[in-house]
């Protein structure tokens, strides 16, 4: 809740803040779907300032275990924007994503992502 | 033990779990549970789908504009993207019923399925498969216009070599000792 995050496709936004977190009492984390309220907007974008849309959370600042061990962490957290029935509203998404969003079926942020991680 | 293994594969198997229940059934019941990065692990299984059985599926379901994008060069968790257009939604969503039914026939007589994850299905907009090696897109026209994924994966990428700067900043240089002061040596 009013996390402030950033925006890395090309849908328009600039900036979001959480309003809700969709799964999970403790917040939500990587690869999880949150509903945002839209606080910066570049003037000719699919999206307007004040909109409330659905994003998934693409980069987290707080590590995420992986299964061999390892952990994950990005230095800032980014969001991408998506409609309700998880198509993404961008074409493009930019900056590395993890490669978690492949078990948690978001297959086609990462076919538009340009680096994974 | 090696009950346990199984109740605990079943349990994923509706997801896309390929390495995950191939990996656990051959290292036994000591293998955890937990999902394994598909990422992080390429299964030396063979895929679900193959290319060309991929292709048939597609040819005979007349499915317009195929393309197939060799992306082994350019990302690690795929080797073959393929790109199909419907004429509708509901012909998007028969091409992915075909491809399922079509691993399904391929699998009968095993005894536990393994079925690539389908993603989108419901929209009927853009219909993603995953099946391992391969990923098949099934988007209708207006779909494919908006999000040009040609256009993403067929132009050649940089060939991400070495990082130079990473590599550079973890070297230890020393400072050049520029001053004229002599240096006394121990002896």
């Amino acid at each position: 809740m009013r996390t402030n995050l950033k925006v890395v496709d090309n849908s328009g936004a600039k900036r979001v803040m959480c309003i809700q977190a969709l799964k999970g009492k403790k917040g939500a984390r990587l690869g999880d779907t949150i509903i945002a309220s839209v606080k910066e907007a570049q003037p000719r974008g699919k999206v307007k300032k004040g909109e409330v849309v659905y994003c998934v959370v693409v980069r987290a600042a707080m590590p995420r275990g992986r299964c061999d061990g390892s952990e994950i962490k990005f230095d800032d957290n980014a969001v991408v924007l998506v409609n309700k029935q998880g198509e993404p509203i961008g074409t493009r998404v930019f900056g590395p994503v993890p490669h978690e969003l492949r078990k948690k079926k978001l297959v086609k942020i990462l076919t538009l992502a340009e680096h994974i991680a | 033990m090696l009950g346990v293994a199984r109740l605990l594969t079943s349990r994923l198997n509706h997801t896309f779990a390929l390495s995950t229940s191939r990996l656990s059934l051959l290292l036994g019941s000591s293998s955890s549970s937990r999902g394994l990065s598909s990422g992080g692990v390429r299964s030396k299984v063979e895929a679900v789908l193959n290319l060309e059985e991929v292709k048939k599926v597609l040819s005979d379901l007349r499915a317009e504009d195929i393309q197939i994008i060799p992306v082994k060069s350019q990302c690690e968790w795929t080797d073959f993207m393929v790109i199909a257009t419907g004429t509708s939604t509901w012909h998007v969503r028969n091409i992915a019923q075909a491809l399922i039914h079509k691993v399904k026939q391929k699998q009968k007589g095993a005894e536990r399925l393994l079925l690539p994850s389908v993603q989108g299905h419901e929209g009927g907009n853009w219909v993603v498969i995953d099946s391992g090696n391969v990923i098949v897109h099934a988007l209708d026209e207006k779909a494919r216009s908006y999000y040009k994924l040609e256009s993403l994966w067929l132009t050649e990428m940089a060939p991400k070599g070495p990082n130079q700067d990473l590599e550079k900043a973890l070297v230890k240089t020393r400072r050049k000792n520029n001053s004229k002061k002599s240096v006394e040596g121990v002896s």
